[in-house]
């Protein structure tokens, strides 16, 4: 090791910068002039502008194409939210695209029984006829009265989803159009928007933190901003610290300062403790929180405090908090609930605290049942430290960009339709059980994963036609027998995807969608490294298939039928959309692609259009650099009480919780009490407002299942799309404890002795309620003992050569949502996934 | 002269892969081989774990014994480069080169390269498409999709059963002043590639400013591609 001197930290700062300039634009070599190599400097292909949408992170990039194909990835240089490079999601691209297993034409079920073990005999057909039968399908609905009973699905999505996710069904007449939010991250989203209202992902300033503590998540593999926490990760460490909090050994755990392996859903615990020691020993940023009024600290364990005392400044409630909860959540109690030892809790309280303001508390998915009062505890500490808004420490919204979106529908639901759209939403949000509280609102959020009992009780109705794109919920919901079951009860569906899903297998029509990468129009939108960016999709090449895109080919399709068939309000409202520069509306599936995304985008590529940042000039321009940049976000925007919210400011004691609650309970007319109890949260009164500690809820008898799973997104998932790739199974051993082409489920040494199980064996693993799997056993130090870990995304039975061991036949290796029964966060609607929320049992076969 | 070396800064590597896929894409590396390798390595006993990975891959060394064993100098070394090259057309495949490479960076085309597009097979007929189709379908009909030429400016597009291949530092990139596909693909910017004869080179001031290593110094092959600080904490 480097002692470090200041001498040798100003080096290393210098070496920094020169390095981060690597990243972007390596130094050219002197090219060699050799005979045995020809003395050309051009291949004669171009960098074409895209997005990656592999996961959230949705990067701004480049394809390199040459002769008509694709033969490199990269981040867009003009991206200032990215680092030119991007992660092993986005090389996989080009073997997702380039894949033999793809749907190449539309498909119908000839097969009208439906079920895993049927062949669905499924036969080309044109996409006239499917668009035909699609068409059929909602004009007898509307004839019938039954629009309500269309079902919309979106799974991931470009930012002109509204054309097929909304307005397309509301203009049909249904209230249905379900995206898959509450699968992927909403329990998330509870902690920030309940203290700093911010109902989506925080943008992280890696690159001036001097301490990150990664909470239930590997940035570098998942969650968000991954290219650029690869960039950052070794760099924080020159200057700074890190720790993870995740009973398994990631690569950010290996990498960090400290790991703290908790014991799965006890995270509540461990934030609180940490909570306590900053308050008791004064380390609090007071420039954000506030101080007493005497200056002295009165936190002392166990002790309530007068809230007279203490003057906050940007934040609510503290000692409220500390009064109801935290003054009991000693490190001494936290250990014996979460498993981490108290030396460590107090040792990265303190390092997090010394650190203040320049800390980012990476709160990563919480999705488990209750899991919304950890993910408020995770998210309080990053207000003691004052970490929103600084430099150094998260962000929220965005810095403000120009407006873009689609056109105004209204004027094309007619009657039918307004009614149709007046039913309940099948998924049941709002409900007294299932308060769903996004953005604070009662019933407001999804409920995915509850379709499937939906559908299957008919309650609040029978589901006719189901349309479901970017999605293969059979795959990725927990529970999937029950999506089995519900989707071969539906009587139509259309499962608009690129291979042949589980989902396609109980499907009425298969139809093969333009891949969003590289085949299709559209334009996305994300936040990273203090900017927003606008970025393009676009077809890199001609496409090798006779595939549409989702949103609007598609689409427009089934709205010419319906026109045809005495329904012309979805063409008309299509029609809406055109061409900025010529004024001429689109007159097929191609033309509406383009001119919706010119039209939704134009304030975007316009020079004239009112924006903060890039200015681009004109349409040409935003395809060939295919990214706008915003300006910087703007540090401590939202102090001086501006976070919104019921005060403006950052709360430890949520009075916007307890008005989406009282609002809530008032929609049913009970207490909030009712609502906890209806929830199965064990806070009464008071406490339902503020991060508490709120017992993890298992299923399995421990004496029978022995082991609490728990599931992580391997660094190669593209969602669940990427299992057919090669390449996939070929680096898998880079998920940390993995091996190359297998599905593993991992243990500890101690379990393996005490449950005389043999590592590399083939086991059968078991839970109280969901299917068995079958794996392969791995016995690793870096899972904690009492735990079993395995990554998801394996496990298809259906989608491809590579994916499946024997296609519609055996599985290659196991599915975790098979294996993991539905439940969930009530408060957010979030399936259960995390925390070990089920329990198995591991047996060698 | 040009003294090609690369160094790996495995503090800011975090094993993500980018460079060994982004490497196979590169050089139309059939499945079951890679050029660009990596190990892992576990130590320790709960809850006190270190975890590393560890990149491998021929390591151009200046003593290399692969050379050496050669018997039709298939394998060679080039002088002004410094770059270790394989010869398809005199290699014959005997393979003494994998058994004298300590790095086991030499890999044998034991099967037909790339055999999935050659096949017919479709797994829902006149549904999905199949290896030979979707490459019939795209210009020009290359061997493989992501087909990239200009392999056969140096070496060979796409190796041939039975015979061996291995990592070149990307010398047909060398050839245009460009860096090495995986030191390019790099998100953490952790690779980097210079030359050992040129004293302004960049790499000169990582190999002083940090620990570094090679794989296997007491084997004596003087290998060229060097390891900086640590991957764990």
């Amino acid at each position: 090791m480097i002692k470090t001197t200041r001498r040798n930290v100003l080096k290393a700062s210098a070496l920094a910068a020169g390095a981060a300039a690597i990243g972007n634009s390596l130094p050219t070599l002197k090219a060699l002039a050799l005979d045995t190599y020809p003395n050309d400097t051009q291949e004669g292909g171009r960098w074409v502008s895209t997005s990656c949408q592999g996961c959230t992170t949705w990067c701004s990039a480049q394809i390199y194409v040459l002769n008509g194909r694709g033969i490199r990835v990269r981040g867009n240089p003009n991206a200032k939210t990215g680092v030119g490079n991007l992660c092993p999601r986005g090389q996989l691209v080009l073997q997702q695209v380039y894949d033999p297993d793809r749907v190449k034409t539309p498909m119908k079920r000839t097969n009208p029984r439906k079920g895993r073990n049927e062949d669905p005999r499924f036969v080309p057909i044109s996409w006239d006829e499917a668009a035909d039968m699609i068409a059929d399908q909602l004009i007898e609905l509307r004839q019938n009265k039954e629009s309500h009973k269309l079902w919309v699905m979106r799974g991931r999505y470009s930012h002109m989803h509204h054309l097929l996710y909304d307005h397309f069904p509301k203009i049909i007449g249904s209230p249905n159009n379900i995206s898959h939010s509450s699968i992927c991250a909403e329990a998330e989203k509870v902690g920030a928007y309940f203290t700093e209202r911010n109902w989506g992902y925080r943008d992280y300033d890696l690159l001036n933190t001097r301490y990150l503590l990664a909470w239930g998540c590997d940035p570098v593999s998942s969650n968000r901003l991954v290219p650029f926490s690869i960039h950052a990760l070794g760099r924080i460490q020159e200057k700074g610290k890190i720790a993870c909090v995740d009973p398994r050994l990631s690569t950010t755990g290996a990498k960090a300062d400290d790991w703290l392996p908790v014991i799965p859903g006890e995270d509540g615990a461990l934030a609180l403790a940490m909570a306590h020691v900053i308050l008791t020993e004064g380390l609090w940023y007071k420039p954000f929180v506030g101080d007493f009024t005497d200056g002295e600290n009165h936190f002392v364990a166990g002790r309530p405090v007068d809230e007279n005392t203490f003057e906050e400044k940007e934040t609510y409630g503290l000692v409220k908090w500390w009064n109801l909860e935290v003054k009991d959540r000693t490190p001494e109690w936290a250990e014996q609930v979460c498993g981490v030892a108290r030396e460590q809790i107090y040792k990265v309280a303190r390092d997090m605290a010394e650190a203040a303001p320049r800390v980012c508390v990476w709160n990563g998915p919480t999705m488990w049942p209750n899991g919304s009062y950890a993910s408020l505890a995770i998210q309080a500490l990053s207000g003691l430290v004052g970490a929103p808004d600084s430099f150094g420490g998260h962000t929220g919204g965005s810095p403000g960009g120009p407006k873009h979106g689609p056109n105004s529908m209204a004027d094309f639901q007619d009657d039918l339709a307004k009614e149709g759209t007046k039913h309940e939403k099948i998924d049941q949000r709002g409900r007294l059980e299932w308060p769903n509280l996004a953005r604070g609102r009662s019933g407001s959020g999804v409920n995915t994963n509850r379709v499937a009992d939906a559908v299957l009780a008919e309650d609040p109705y029978d589901i006719k036609v189901a349309l479901i794109y970017f999605a293969n919920l059979n795959f990725s919901c927990t529970g999937t027998d029950r999506w089995d079951r519900a989707m071969a009860k539906i009587p139509f569906s259309a499962h608009i995807t690129t291979h042949y899903g589980e989902m396609s297998h109980f499907s009425d029509l298969v139809l093969p969608v333009a891949q969003h990468m590289m085949e299709r129009w559209a334009y996305t939108s994300q936040k990273t490294r203090m900017y927003t960016h606008i970025s393009i999709q676009q077809p890199v090449h001609e496409r090798i298939f006779d595939v549409k895109n989702d949103e609007t080919e598609i689409t427009w399709m089934i709205a010419e039928k319906l026109a045809d068939k005495g329904f012309p309000n979805l063409l008309n409202y299509y029609k809406t959309y055109k061409d900025p520069e010529t004024g001429a509306a689109p007159t097929s599936g191609e033309e509406f692609a383009i001119f919706a995304l010119k039209s939704y985008t134009k304030n975007i590529w316009d020079p004239t259009g009112e924006k903060q940042g890039d200015t681009l000039n004109g349409w040409q321009d935003f395809v060939e650099k295919g990214v706008w940049n915003s300006i910087k976000y703007p540090y401590k925007q939202r102090w001086g009480g501006k976070f919104g919210g019921e005060t403006g400011k950052f709360e430890f004691y949520s009075e916007t919780l307890k008005a989406g609650l009282q609002g809530h309970a008032d929609r049913h007319g009970v207490s909030v009490d009712r609502v906890m109890e209806a929830c199965r949260y064990s806070a009464r009164g008071e406490k339902a407002f503020i991060p508490h500690y709120d017992q993890p809820r298992r299923e399995g008898d421990p004496r029978q299942f022995p082991l609490m799973l728990i599931d992580a997104k391997s660094r190669f998932n593209r969602e669940g799309r990427s299992q057919n790739c090669s390449w996939y199974y070929e680096f898998k051993g880079l998920d940390p404890g993995d091996l190359d082409q297998e599905d593993v489920i991992k243990i500890n040494p101690v379990d393996a002795q005490r449950l005389n199980l043999r590592d590399g064996s083939q086991v059968r693993v078991t839970s109280a309620s969901g299917q068995p799997i079958t794996c392969m056993l791995k016995v690793w130090e870096g899972v904690r003992p009492g735990v079993a870990q395995k990554y998801f995304g394996q496990g298809h039975w259906a989608m491809g050569r590579h994916a499946a061991k024997e296609f519609l036949k055996t599985p290659r290796g196991g599915n975790n949502n098979t294996l993991m029964h539905a439940d969930w966060d009530h408060l957010s609607g979030s399936t259960a996934r995390n925390g070990g929320f089920c329990r198995v049992r591991i047996e060698m076969i | 002269m040009t003294n090609y070396a690369m160094t790996h800064d495995l503090k800011k590597c975090m094993g993500c892969g980018a460079c060994l896929i982004a490497c196979k894409i590169e050089n139309n590396v059939t499945e079951g081989i890679k050029w660009l390798n990596y190990e892992t390595k576990t130590t320790g006993k709960f809850p006190n774990v270190s975890y590393e990975v560890q990149l491998n891959q021929c390591n151009h060394c200046d003593n290399a014994p692969c050379t050496r064993v050669c018997p039709t100098r298939a394998m060679h070394k080039r002088r002004d480069t410094g770059l270790t090259l394989h010869n398809p057309k005199r290699c014959v495949g005997c393979r003494a080169c994998m058994v004298a490479c300590p790095y086991d960076a030499i890999s044998f085309n034991r099967y037909e390269p790339h055999a999935m597009f050659k096949d017919d097979q479709a797994l829902v007929p006149g549904g999905t498409s199949s290896g030979r189709e979707l490459t019939s379908r795209m210009e020009g009909a290359p061997p493989i999709p992501t087909y990239n030429p200009a392999l056969n400016q140096n070496y060979l597009g796409i190796r041939k059963k039975g015979l061996v291949e291995k990592c070149t530092f990307c010398s047909h990139r060398l050839a245009r002043g460009q860096q090495p596909r995986c030191v390019e693909a790099c998100p953490a910017g952790a690779r980097l590639l210079g030359d050992l004869d040129d004293p302004v080179d960049p790499i000169h001031e990582l190999i002083a400013r940090y620990p570094s290593k090679v794989r296997m110094p007491e084997q004596g092959t003087k290998p060229k591609v060097i390891y900086l600080r640590n991957y764990g904490y």
